[in-house]
C-alpha cells in the first residue's frame, strides 16, 4: 500500500492551496484555495488532474471528502466553484468558525471576480450559499468517520480564528496535512497543539522556511513603545489593517497597556470592523487563546474597555487617539484608511503603521520602500508624508524553527513541504533531511509524490514460541543481574532482546511465528541435514600455474 | 537475585550499617511503615529473607503484568522498597545462579535491585505504568546518597532510562521524564562538586534534552521542563547562550560528542536548547511564561554574558498580560539584581520606569526594590530614574518606602548623587524665600538623595555635599530616618545632619563625633549584610551562594578582629564579634537546611571566641588567685558550654570542623587551667583526651594540626603534670589561629522545641499540692537519631526533677520528628501558686565529660536543646 499525494496547488508556490491525498485508495482533497494574483479559470487548482489520475467521471466519485482547514481565500476560495460547478457532491469538512467566516471571506473574493470583469470561473452569491450548505462541521479533536475506512480529525492550528491542522487515516497509513499554523501564540489565538501520532506523511507549509524570528514580545515592544513617544507626545496613531485577526491582536495589546498605564486616550475602530468581525471573536471564544478562554467569563476581551465610538468627523479632534482602520495597505482608490492618512501623514508628531505585507502599488508598500516625503496621489493631488513610520512585523505564520519543531515533535516518515518559495522549500528539505533523517519532498504544481505507506499485519504466534521467547528473556535477565552490582548499573537499560523464529505465510495468507524446530513438523516434512566442504584454491597451485 | 544465599547474620549485620550510613534504606515499605531511621525488626525481616509464596522470577512478572504493577503501585504512591515485592527465587529452583550471586556479591545493595525492576517497568507497554515506574524512580534517587559509588550508578541508570522514554507517546510519561532527568541533574551537578570537573559536558547535553522537552505540545511538560532548567548548574556559556537565540549561534557544539562509550541519538545533534527561553517567554500558558522566567533569572548567575541577553527578554515580559507573569519577572530581576548581574541599559529604561508608575501598587513595589539595588551606568538614566520615583511619589504620596529607595540609589550612585545635590543647592540658593517648598516630594526626595552620597561606597571620591542641603534635611528627619531603616536612631542622626550642616544647634561634639565613629564601625561590619539583609527582608529566603560571600566577608572580619585582640584593643574586637554575630543570626534566620544549620554553628563559634576574649583579658588584667565564683569563672563556664553545644548539637560535623572545635575545646581547657592556677586530673585528662581526638583527626593528612596544639602536645609530652604548661600559658595562647572553615558539608543542626498545651500566666494549670501533677506537652526534634539520650530538665526554684524522654513513638521522618506527652511533675510545692521551668537537655557523649552518672538523671555533661519555657501552676483551692 502506499500513499500518493497530488499537488494541484501551493506547489512550490504561494496560493491556491489544494493537495489530494490518495490513501489507501481514499481519495481526500485537503484545502481548495485561489490564486490571489491570478484571474480567471488560472487562478483555480486544475480539477481535472483528479479525474485523469483517478480514472472515475465525475469528482464524487473519485473524492471521499473535502476538507478545508481555515477561512483564508488562498485555501477556500475556489471551493464554490469545484462545488457548483465542477459538480462536486460529496462531503466537504470544515471547522464552525471557518463555515462562520467563509461566506464573508467568499463574498469579497466574489465583489473582486466581478470587479475585475472575469471572462470565466465566475461564481454566484447563490453558489456561495449552495456550498455551504453541504459543509458538515468539524470540532477540534472530533473523530470523524467519514466512510468505513477513512477517518479524519482536526487539531488547533492557530493562524486565524477556526485554524486547523487535519489529521487522516485509512488502515494503518496515517498523514497530517497542517494548512497554515502558527508555532507561536499571539494575544488571542493560540499555539498550535497536537498529538504525538504516528505518522507516514506529514504535509507542512513553508512560508517561512528559511526565516527564524526572534521574540515576538520584542515587536510587541517596539509597537508599544512607538505608540507611547507618538500618544504621550499628543500625536495621532493610524493603524490600517484588514478587519479579522491581526486588529483584534493588536487592540487587545493596546487595550491591556492602557489599562496598566491609566491612560484616557480615546481608541477607535473605524466602522464596519468592529461590529462584525468582533462579534465573531465573542461567538467563537473556544477558539481563541487559553488566556482569553480563562478569563472571559469575568471580562470578555473583545469588549474592549479603552475603545470609544467614533465617528467621522473625529478625524479632526484636536488631542492625541488611536485609530484602527481598513483597509490594511491604505490603497490609493480610496477607504477609510486612505482618508485619514491624508489628513495625518502631514503631521510629524503622527504616526502610522504598516502591516507585513503591501501590495505592489499601494501607498503602504511606497512607504515601506524608502521614506518618502511626498506621495503623488494623481496628477493633481499628493500628500506631504512628514509622520512617523512604523513598520508592524507580526505574521500568523510558524517560522523555519517552528517547522521544524512540528516535524520534529512528530517524526513522521516522510515530509511534503507545499506553501513556500522554492528556493526556500529547497533549503528547508536539506535541513529536514540531514538533521531529522526523514526523506522530505516539495514537489511543483500538479506533480505527485508516492511514498510506501505503514500496513500492519496481524500475526500468530506458536506457544511454544512464546515460551522460549520468554525463557530466553529470564535467562537474559539472571545474566545480567549478576553483572550489575555497582558501576555496571547502566547496563541494565539495555535489555532489548532479539528473539529468533521462523515466519510462515500459510495458503490462506495468515502468517504465523514459530520455533526452528516446529517448521519440520508444521510443513510435514523430514528433516534434511546438508553440510558443506569449503572449498579453498591453495595458493601454491596457483603459483605452480 | 544478588542477595539470595547470604546468610542472614551476615544481612543482619549490614542492615543498620545500611541505614546508618549513606546508604537508605530508612524506606518506607509496603507492608509496614517503619519509624525513618530504625531497622526494621525481627520478624519483618524475617519475612523479607523468606517471603511466603514462592513466585518465579519477579521481573518476569512485572514485566509481564505491567497493569497489575501499576495498579499497585498507584495504590502506594512514592517509593516502592522492592525488598519486600520481589520475593527472592526459591534457592533450590535455581541453585547455580544463587551460587553465583552469592560468590560476587558482598553486602546488599538494595536501591540496586529497585533500581533495575523500575526499570525493567519502564520498559513495559501500558503508559500508566511506565509513568509509575519513572516516579519510583526518582523517589529511589531522592534518597539515595551522591557521595558513594553505587549511588553515582544508579543516577547514571535512572538517567539512561529517562533518556530512553523522552519520545515516549503518552503525556504522563514524559512529565515523569522530565522530573526524573532533572533530579538526575542535580544528583550529577552534586557529584561533581566532588569529582574533579570531569564530564561537564553531560550537563550541557542534559540542558538540551530538557529544552527539547520544553518544547512539547503538552502544558505540564513545558512547566516542568522549564522548571528543571532552572535548576541547572555547570551549563556552559554556548549553550546557555543559545537557549536564549533562536538563531543557531554554533551548528558544531554537540556533533559527535561521545559519552562514556554511547553515541549521541542523532536528534540530540541539532542544537535543540536553540531560543527555548524565548518560546517560553511567549508560550500561551502563563504558567508555563513564569516557569520559564524563572529560570531565566535563577541561570543568570552562571554567566555575566548570558545575564546580559536574558535581561533583554526579560525585560519584554514586561508586557505581558497576565499579571502573576509580570511579577515573577520582576521576581527574576530582582534575584539577578541580587546576584549584581542586573546591569541596566539605556534601552531597557523606558520599559522599567513605566512600572514604576504602573497601575498596580504590587508591580510598582517590586520595580522599586529592583532599582534599589541596580547600578545605573549613566547620569542620565539616573536621573530619569530619580524623576520617574519622583512621579510615583507624586502620584501615590501614600507609599512612603519610595524615599527608601532613593536613599540606596543614591548611595548606590555617589557621584551621581553628588551631582544633584550640586544643583540642588543651586536651586536652593537661588530660590527666593517661600518658593522652595520643602513639602513638595521633589524637593524632599533630592535632599534624601544628595544626602545618601557620602555613604556611598566610592569613597576614593571626595564627595563634598554642600552644607546647606543637611541642614535643610534636619527638618526631613523623620523621612531620612526612614529612609536609613532601623540602623540609625533618631538623636544621632540629628546630631549627625546638625554637625554637618555645620550648627552649633546641637553643639554637643561628642555625640556627632561618636556617631561618625559608629557609623563608620558599623560601616565596616554592617555594610557587608545590610545589602542582604534588606533582601532577606524581601525574600526571606537567601540563596545559597549569597550567604556564603556574606559569611565569608564576615569570617574575615571575625579573624581581623582576632588580630585586633593582639594589639590590646579588646573592646573594640568585642563590639565587632557582637555586630559579626547578629549578622549571622539575621542570616541564619532566614536559611535553612545545612546552610542555616552551619550560620547557626557559626554564631556560636563566634560566641565562644567572644568568650575567649573577654577571658583572656580578664585573666591577663588580674593574675591573683580568687576563691568562689567570679566572674572569670562564669565566662569559662559559658564557654564550656559553647563549645559542647558546638560538639553536640550538630549532626555531620566534619572533619575541618571538628578540628576548628576541639582546637576552641583545647583553648577553653587552657583557659581553666590558668584561672585555676593549679592542674586537676580531671582536666588533665581532658587535655590528653583532646590532643589525642585532635592528632586523630589529622592523622590521614587532610587537615594539619595547628601550631598551637602541636606546642601544647609537646609541652605536655615533656611534663605529665602540666605546670610547664600553665608557664606557658601565654605563649601558648598566643599561637592560637582563628581558621574558620567555610566548608560545611551536610551540617544539620540538631534543636527542639518544647511546647506546653495550653498554659500561660492568664491560664494556669490547677494542681493539689503536695501531690504530683501531670503536664502535657507538645515537643518537636529536629535531626534526633534515636542514640540521642534526651531528658526532660525541669526545676522549680532549686528542686530539679530529670524525666527521660522516650521519642520512639513520635512521628515523621529523619529530619523532624514531633509528638505529644504528659510528663507527671512528682512533686509539687506546698504553694499556692509556682512557676515550672522546663528545657529539653541532651546527653553529651564524648571524652569531655566527666562521666560521673548522676543516680537516676542524666550525666552531668548535658547540652541544653530547647528554649527554656515557663508552666504556670496554681493550687486548686486558689482558682
Amino acid at each position: 500500500m502506499s500513499i500518493e499525494c497530488l499537488v494541484l496547488g501551493a506547489g512550490q508556490d504561494v496560493g491556491k492551496s489544494c493537495v489530494v491525498a490518495t490513501i489507501g485508495g481514499r481519495r481526500v482533497m485537503f484545502d481548495c484555495g485561489v490564486h490571489l494574483f491570478c484571474r480567471g479559470r488560472s487562478s483555480y487548482p486544475e480539477f481535472d488532474r483528479i479525474l485523469a489520475a483517478s480514472g472515475a467521471t465525475d469528482f464524487t466519485a473519485a473524492i471521499s471528502c473535502v476538507v478545508i482547514t481555515h477561512s483564508h481565500l488562498d485555501h477556500i476560495g475556489a471551493l464554490p466553484y469545484f462545488t457548483e460547478v465542477c459538480g462536486y457532491h460529496g462531503p466537504i469538512y470544515m471547522t464552525y468558525p471557518t463555515k462562520a467566516l467563509a461566506p464573508m471571506m467568499l463574498e469579497d473574493y466574489r465583489k473582486v471576480m466581478v470587479d475585475q470583469q472575469w471572462e470565466e470561473g465566475q461564481y454566484s452569491y447563490e453558489d456561495i450559499l449552495r456550498c455551504l450548505k453541504k459543509v458538515i462541521p468539524l470540532d477540534l479533536k472530533q473523530t470523524i468517520q467519514v466512510d468505513k475506512d477513512l477517518v479524519i480529525r482536526a487539531y488547533y492550528a492557530g493562524h486565524v480564528l477556526g485554524a486547523a491542522m487535519i489529521y487522516a487515516k485509512v488502515g494503518d497509513a496515517a498523514i497530517v496535512y497542517t494548512g497554515d499554523y502558527n508555532m507561536t501564540p499571539d494575544r488571542h489565538l493560540g499555539a498550535a497543539q497536537i498529538d504525538r501520532l504516528k505518522l507516514d506523511l506529514l504535509i507542512t507549509e513553508s512560508t517561512y522556511a528559511k526565516t527564524t524570528r526572534d521574540s515576538r514580545r520584542a515587536r510587541e515592544r517596539e509597537f508599544l513603545q512607538a505608540v507611547h513617544k507618538c500618544v504621550s507626545g499628543g500625536g495621532k496613531v493610524l493603524i490600517p489593517l484588514f478587519a479579522v485577526g491581526r486588529a483584534q491582536e493588536l487592540c487587545m495589546l493596546l487595550d491591556d497597556y492602557w489599562e496598566r498605564m491609566n491612560w484616557k486616550i480615546p481608541i477607535y475602530f473605524s466602522a464596519g470592523l468592529t461590529i462584525q468581525s468582533n462579534t465573531y471573536y465573542k461567538m467563537l471564544i473556544g477558539w481563541t487563546s487559553q488566556k482569553i478562554k480563562d478569563n472571559y467569563r469575568a471580562h470578555n476581551p473583545f469588549d474592549f474597555k479603552h475603545v470609544c465610538h467614533f465617528e467621522r468627523s473625529f478625524i479632526n479632534n484636536p488631542g492625541p487617539c488611536v485609530l484602527f482602520a481598513t483597509p490594511g495597505m491604505i490603497s490609493n482608490s480610496g477607504g477609510f484608511s486612505f482618508e485619514v492618512f491624508k489628513k495625518w501623514a502631514p503631521s510629524e508628531k503622527n504616526l502610522v503603521t504598516l502591516p507585513g505585507y503591501c501590495a505592489p502599488g499601494s501607498i503602504g508598500h511606497k512607504l515601506m520602500s524608502g521614506k518618502p516625503t511626498r506621495i503623488e496621489v494623481d496628477k493633481d493631488t499628493h500628500i506631504d508624508v512628514r509622520c512617523q513610520i512604523h513598520q508592524l512585523a507580526f505574521s500568523p505564520h510558524t517560522d523555519s524553527k517552528g517547522i521544524m519543531d512540528l516535524i520534529e515533535f512528530l517524526s513522521p516518515k516522510h515530509v511534503i513541504l507545499v506553501h513556500g518559495e522554492k528556493p526556500l522549500m529547497a533549503f528547508l528539505k536539506e535541513r529536514v533531511e540531514s538533521e531529522l533523517g526523514m526523506p522530505c519532498y516539495y514537489p511543483a504544481n500538479n506533480e505527485s509524490v508516492s511514498i510506501p505507506a505503514t500496513k500492519n499485519l496481524k500475526m500468530s504466534a506458536t506457544e511454544r514460541f512464546i515460551t522460549s521467547c520468554a525463557g530466553e528473556q529470564t535467562e537474559d535477565n539472571l545474566r545480567k543481574q549478576k553483572l550489575i552490582c555497582g558501576s555496571n548499573m547502566a547496563e541494565a537499560n539495555t535489555d532489548r532482546k532479539l528473539a529468533e523464529g521462523i515466519l510462515l505465510m500459510e495458503k490462506n495468507k495468515a502468517v504465523k511465528i514459530l520455533c526452528e524446530d516446529e517448521l519440520v513438523q508444521v510443513l510435514g516434512m523430514e528433516r534434511h541435514l546438508v553440510q558443506n566442504e569449503p572449498m579453498v584454491s591453495s595458493r601454491t597451485g596457483a603459483a605452480g600455474e | 537475585m544478588s542477595n539470595t544465599k547470604q546468610p542472614i547474620s551476615n544481612r543482619l549485620r549490614s542492615l543498620p550499617v545500611a541505614s546508618g550510613g549513606g546508604l537508605p534504606s530508612k524506606t518506607p515499605t509496603r507492608r509496614s511503615p517503619l519509624p525513618a531511621g530504625e531497622a526494621p525488626p525481627l520478624p519483618l525481616l524475617h519475612q523479607a529473607l523468606h517471603p511466603p509464596n514462592p513466585m518465579g522470577d519477579p521481573h518476569l512478572l512485572s514485566s509481564a503484568h505491567p497493569a497489575a504493577a501499576a495498579a499497585s503501585a498507584r495504590k502506594h504512591p512514592g517509593p516502592i522498597d522492592e525488598r519486600f515485592s520481589d520475593p527472592s527465587p526459591h534457592i533450590t529452583k535455581r541453585p547455580r545462579v544463587a551460587a553465583d550471586a552469592a560468590a560476587t556479591v558482598g553486602s546488599a545493595p538494595y536501591p540496586e535491585e529497585e533500581v533495575r525492576s523500575l526499570v525493567i517497568m519502564a520498559g513495559g507497554i501500558y503508559p500508566l505504568a511506565r509513568a509509575e515506574a519513572l516516579r519510583g524512580l526518582a523517589a529511589v534517587l531522592e534518597k539515595a546518597g551522591t557521595g558513594c559509588c553505587d549511588g553515582a550508578g544508579i543516577v547514571e541508570c535512572c538517567y539512561g532510562c529517562a533518556v530512553e522514554l523522552m519520545r515516549d507517546e503518552d503525556e504522563g510519561v514524559r512529565l515523569a521524564v522530565v522530573r526524573l532527568v532533572g533530579l538526575c541533574a542535580q544528583k550529577f551537578a552534586a557529584r561533581m562538586d566532588v569529582d574533579a570537573k570531569s564530564d561537564g559536558d553531560i550537563m550541557d547535553l542534559i540542558f538540551q534534552q530538557l529544552s527539547s522537552m520544553a518544547r512539547d505540545m503538552c502544558t505540564k511538560v513545558r512547566i516542568e521542563a522549564f522548571g528543571a532548567l532552572g535548576k541547572m548548574q555547570r551549563v556552559s556559556d554556548g549553550v546557555l547562550l543559545q537557549s536564549l537565540s533562536k538563531k543557531v549561534i554554533k551548528t558544531d557544539t554537540m556533533s559527535g560528542t561521545i559519552i562514556k562509550g554511547q553515541k549521541l541519538p542523532p536528534k540530540l545533534k541539532i542544537p535543540c536548547a536553540a531560543g527555548i527561553f524565548a518560546h517560553g517567554i511567549e508560550d500561551e500558558f502563563y504558567q508555563v511564561r513564569t516557569a520559564a522566567c524563572t529560570s531565566l533569572g535563577a541561570l543568570a548567575k552562571f554567566s555575566s554574558q548570558y545575564a546580559e541577553k536574558a535581561l533583554d527578554l526579560l525585560m519584554d515580559m514586561m508586557n505581558d498580560d497576565t499579571e502573576t507573569v509580570r511579577l515573577q519577572t520582576l521576581q527574576a530581576l530582582f534575584h539577578m539584581a541580587t546576584y549584581g548581574y542586573l546591569s541596566m541599559q539605556e534601552k531597557h529604561m523606558h520599559m522599567f520606569l513605566g512600572l514604576l508608575v504602573d497601575a498596580n501598587a504590587l508591580i510598582r513595589n517590586a520595580a522599586r526594590k529592583i532599582l534599589g539595588l541596580v547600578n545605573l551606568p549613566k547620569l542620565q538614566m539616573f536621573k530619569s530614574a530619580i524623576d520617574c520615583l519622583i512621579a510615583s511619589l507624586e502620584k501615590n504620596p501614600e507609599e512612603q518606602d519610595i524615599y527608601g529607595i532613593l536613599f540606596s540609589i543614591g548611595k548606590n550612585h555617589g557621584s551621581f548623587s553628588a551631582n544633584i545635590a550640586k544643583h540642588l543647592a543651586k536651586e536652593i540658593a537661588t530660590a527666593s524665600d517661600g518658593e522652595l517648598i520643602l513639602d513638595r516630594p521633589r524637593v524632599k526626595a533630592l535632599i534624601i538623595v544628595s544626602i545618601s552620597a557620602p555613604f556611598s561606597d566610592d569613597k576614593h571620591k571626595k564627595l563634598d555635599i554642600p552644607s546647606i542641603i543637611f541642614s535643610h534635611a534636619i527638618s526631613l528627619l523623620g523621612k531620612v530616618s526612614c529612609a536609613l531603616g532601623e540602623e540609625v536612631n533618631q538623636d544621632s542622626l540629628l546630631s549627625y545632619l546638625c554637625h554637618k550642616g555645620g550648627m552649633p544647634l546641637w553643639g554637643n561634639r561628642s555625640v556627632s563625633v561618636e556617631f561618625g565613629e559608629s557609623e563608620s564601625c558599623k560601616v565596616e561590619t554592617v555594610e557587608v549584610g545590610e545589602q542582604i539583609e534588606n533582601t532577606a527582608k524581601a525574600t526571606k529566603c537567601l540563596d545559597r551562594v549569597l550567604v556564603m560571600q556574606s559569611v565569608e566577608s564576615i569570617l574575615q572580619t571575625v579573624e581581623g578582629a582576632w588580630t585586633m585582640r593582639m594589639s590590646c584593643d579588646v573592646c573594640e574586637a568585642r563590639t565587632i564579634l557582637r555586630t559579626c554575630k547578629e549578622e549571622l543570626k539575621v542570616l541564619a534566620e532566614n536559611s535553612s537546611g545545612s546552610i542555616g544549620a552551619f550560620l547557626s554553628f557559626l554564631c556560636e563559634y563566634l560566641d565562644a571566641i567572644r568568650l575567649v576574649v573577654e577571658l583572656w583579658q580578664l585573666i591577663q588584667l588580674d593574675n591573683s588567685y580568687t576563691v568562689g565564683l567570679t566572674a572569670p569563672d562564669i565566662l569559662l563556664e559559658k564557654l564550656n558550654i559553647s563549645v559542647r553545644r558546638m560538639e553536640c548539637c550538630y549532626a555531620g560535623l566534619n572533619r575541618g570542623l571538628e578540628v576548628q572545635v576541639m582546637e576552641l575545646a583545647l583553648l577553653a581547657n587552657l583557659l581553666g587551667l590558668s584561672n585555676i592556677g593549679a592542674c586537676s586530673k580531671a582536666v588533665l585528662s581532658k587535655l590528653v583526651w583532646i590532643i589525642n581526638r585532635l592528632e586523630g583527626l589529622c592523622a590521614d593528612g587532610s587537615c594539619e594540626l595547628s601550631d598551637f596544639s602541636r606546642e601544647i602536645k609537646k609541652t605536655f609530652e615533656a611534663d605529665h603534670i602540666g605546670s610547664a604548661l600553665i608557664r606557658n600559658i601565654h605563649t601558648s595562647v598566643e599561637l592560637f589561629r582563628l581558621k574558620p572553615t567555610t566548608d560545611f558539608g551536610a551540617l544539620k543542626a540538631i534543636s527542639g522545641v518544647l511546647q506546653v498545651c495550653d498554659n500561660n500566666s492568664e491560664n494556669p494549670q490547677s494542681y493539689i499540692c503536695g501531690l504530683p501533677v501531670g503536664v502535657s506537652f507538645n515537643i518537636s526534634l529536629w535531626n534526633i537519631s534515636s542514640n540521642h539520650r534526651l531528658w526532660l530538665h525541669m526545676s522549680i526554684g532549686e528542686s530539679v526533677q530529670h524525666t527521660f524522654l522516650d521519642f520512639s513513638s513520635f512521628e515523621g521522618d529523619g529530619e523532624v520528628k514531633s509528638g505529644s506527652m504528659v510528663v507527671p511533675l512528682n512533686t509539687t510545692p506546698m504553694a499556692h501558686s509556682f512557676v515550672l521551668r522546663v528545657c529539653l537537655i541532651m546527653e553529651c557523649y564524648g571524652g569531655i565529660s566527666s562521666n560521673q552518672e548522676r543516680h537516676g538523671g542524666p550525666s552531668d555533661c548535658v547540652v541544653q536543646l530547647s528554649d527554656e519555657l515557663d508552666v504556670y501552676f496554681v493550687s486548686t483551692g486558689q482558682r
